[in-house]
């Protein structure tokens, strides 16, 4: 085992060759071991802003040139303009990606690829002759985009494929299970909300096991996104009295007090934000549900108030004494 | 690959894929052991109708018997101002398709007009899969699709309506055996 002063020395060294930097010891320091390269590309400066608004506005310029000359344009036209400039953004994309300079505006590209494509598929299916509109066509085309990303994925091994492929995989999920239901009753309208309940846990899971690794830059949206659809579909799978579930009511406040644990844990800020924001949307569901009438709503109103004062006094516990501060 | 290490990678892409394998299973498997038995008359087109201030039934069932409700004099201007065409079908389970047949075959049947079949199936109208934008999937017209449902299973029917309106099906009785 090498000693303290071994260490220290170590990290003089390094330090004073700039092969480490000081948010590489504190990430270590914090339990997780945090590249150089990783920690420069979660620094978002003005010129990446830039990038990625500018990436926005050509989506947004394809989108509008398409719709207002519609009727002007033939099926080729409408087909090289949506389609044919996404595949022309993934390539550059690509070529931008390989130099380190030019890295960032490749993700500008990807960006536009990303956004533009859907739009290219449905339209040269839709010229193609195909119905739209239906879960099938949706379902087709979020596979082909999913098999895009998930190939490049595998080829280039950058995390902006693992993104994307995340978004299609969704879109596929939801669309895919769509179909296959279809309009039949046995699975009415919570259907969309358990879909939304395994999502969420998908996307937490996924966080977690990408936290400890290069893919380290998705944990945070990925935990954010996933703790917010995860209790977002269990509160709405309470529903509301008369019609609502007991046992989705009973377990969610578990579900919110398990979250607030695993911010601990997990030394996750969005979990404990999202998971405190919830358990005050939940005292004041309950509250208004059950007590308003037989309370009367000012003395409901006071009780809600002081447990949101507690909800309060809660997080900032937990944050002061669980989380780092620079987390 | 390493299982052990990517475990939480494995449980996580397992998870949405474990609950379209079960969604598929709990529509499909189910349908293998629960066979609806009775097949069922009904119409296609507007059986209301609507004369001098009146309205009444084009066909009913009574006493078990499909009989012309509404008499002929009267069915005749009913048909000049809105009902286009009805048409009486034998929807047949086994074969998963309805066939029509004439009134006169139609009255020979002896039916059961209550809402559950004998063996405690109805018909019923699809749902839908809710959800909000982004995530809103619309099935198009399949939305005004008929489902027989009862005993936890649900099997699409396969009734051509002849436009998409909830009033073109009419459910006229369940055929007794």
């Amino acid at each position: 085992m090498t000693s303290k002063e071994e260490v220290l020395r170590s990290i003089s060294e390094l330090a004073a060759q700039n092969s480490i930097s000081k948010e590489e010891i504190l990430s270590a320091f914090d339990g997780v071991v945090v590249s150089k390269e990783t920690i420069q590309n979660k620094r978002l400066g003005i010129a990446d802003i830039l990038y990625y608004i500018g990436g926005a506005i050509v989506f947004f310029g394809i989108a509008i040139f398409v719709t207002q000359n519609w009727r002007i344009l033939n099926a080729p036209t409408k087909v090289l303009a949506t389609l044919g400039s996404s595949i022309a953004a993934y390539f550059v994309a690509i070529f931008f990606s390989t130099k380190e300079k030019t890295k960032n505006i490749g993700l500008a590209f990807h960006l536009i690829a990303a956004l533009v494509m859907p739009i290219g598929l449905y339209i040269t299916f839709y010229e193609a002759g195909f119905r739209m509109g239906g879960s099938e066509i949706q379902a087709l085309i979020s596979a082909i985009l999913f098999a895009v990303y998930l190939l490049s994925f595998l080829v280039f091994k950058e995390n902006i494929f693992l993104f994307f492929n995340i978004i299609f995989g969704t879109w596929l999920f939801f669309s895919f299970t769509s179909y296959i239901v279809g309009n039949n009753p046995i699975w009415n309208s919570n259907f969309y909300n358990y879909r939304l309940l395994v999502t969420g846990l998908t996307y937490t899971v996924l966080g977690y096991a990408f936290s400890k690794t290069k893919r380290e830059p998705l944990t945070g949206i990925l935990y954010g996104f996933g703790v917010l659809g995860f209790l977002g579909a269990a509160l709405m799978l309470g529903g509301w009295k008369p019609h609502q579930k007991m046992i989705w009511e009973l377990a969610f406040p578990g579900l919110v007090f398990a979250v607030l644990f695993l911010s601990v844990f997990l030394k996750s800020k969005s979990f404990l934000t999202i998971g405190t924001i919830y358990l005050m949307v939940y005292i004041i569901k309950i509250t208004s549900e059950y007590f308003s009438g037989s309370l009367g709503w000012p003395l409901s109103l006071v009780i809600i108030g002081l447990l949101l004062i507690a909800s309060g006094y809660l997080f900032v516990y937990i944050k002061n004494k669980y989380m780092p501060k620079n987390s | 690959m390493n299982i052990k290490n990517n475990l939480p990678l494995i449980f996580g892409i397992s998870i949405p894929i474990l609950m379209v394998i079960f969604v598929t299973a709990s529509i499909y498997i189910p349908q293998m052991f629960v066979k609806p038995q009775y097949d069922f008359l009904y119409l296609i087109g507007n059986n209301n109708c609507y004369n001098e201030g009146r309205n009444s039934q084009v066909y009913a069932v009574v006493s078990n018997r499909l009989i012309k409700y509404t008499p002929d004099t009267i069915f005749q201007n009913c048909m000049i101002g809105q009902v286009p065409q009805l048409k009486i079908f034998v929807y047949s389970i086994a074969q998963n398709e309805g066939k029509e047949i004439s009134f006169s075959d139609a009255q020979g049947l002896i039916l059961d007009s209550s809402i559950l079949s004998p063996d405690g199936f109805e018909i019923v109208n699809g749902g839908s899969n809710g959800g909000f934008f982004p995530f809103y999937f619309s099935s198009g017209s399949d939305y005004y699709t008929r489902y027989l449902q009862g005993h936890n299973i649900s099997k699409k029917l396969n009734i051509q309506q002849g436009g998409n309106y909830y009033y073109n099906f009419t459910l006229l009785g369940w055929i007794k055996k």
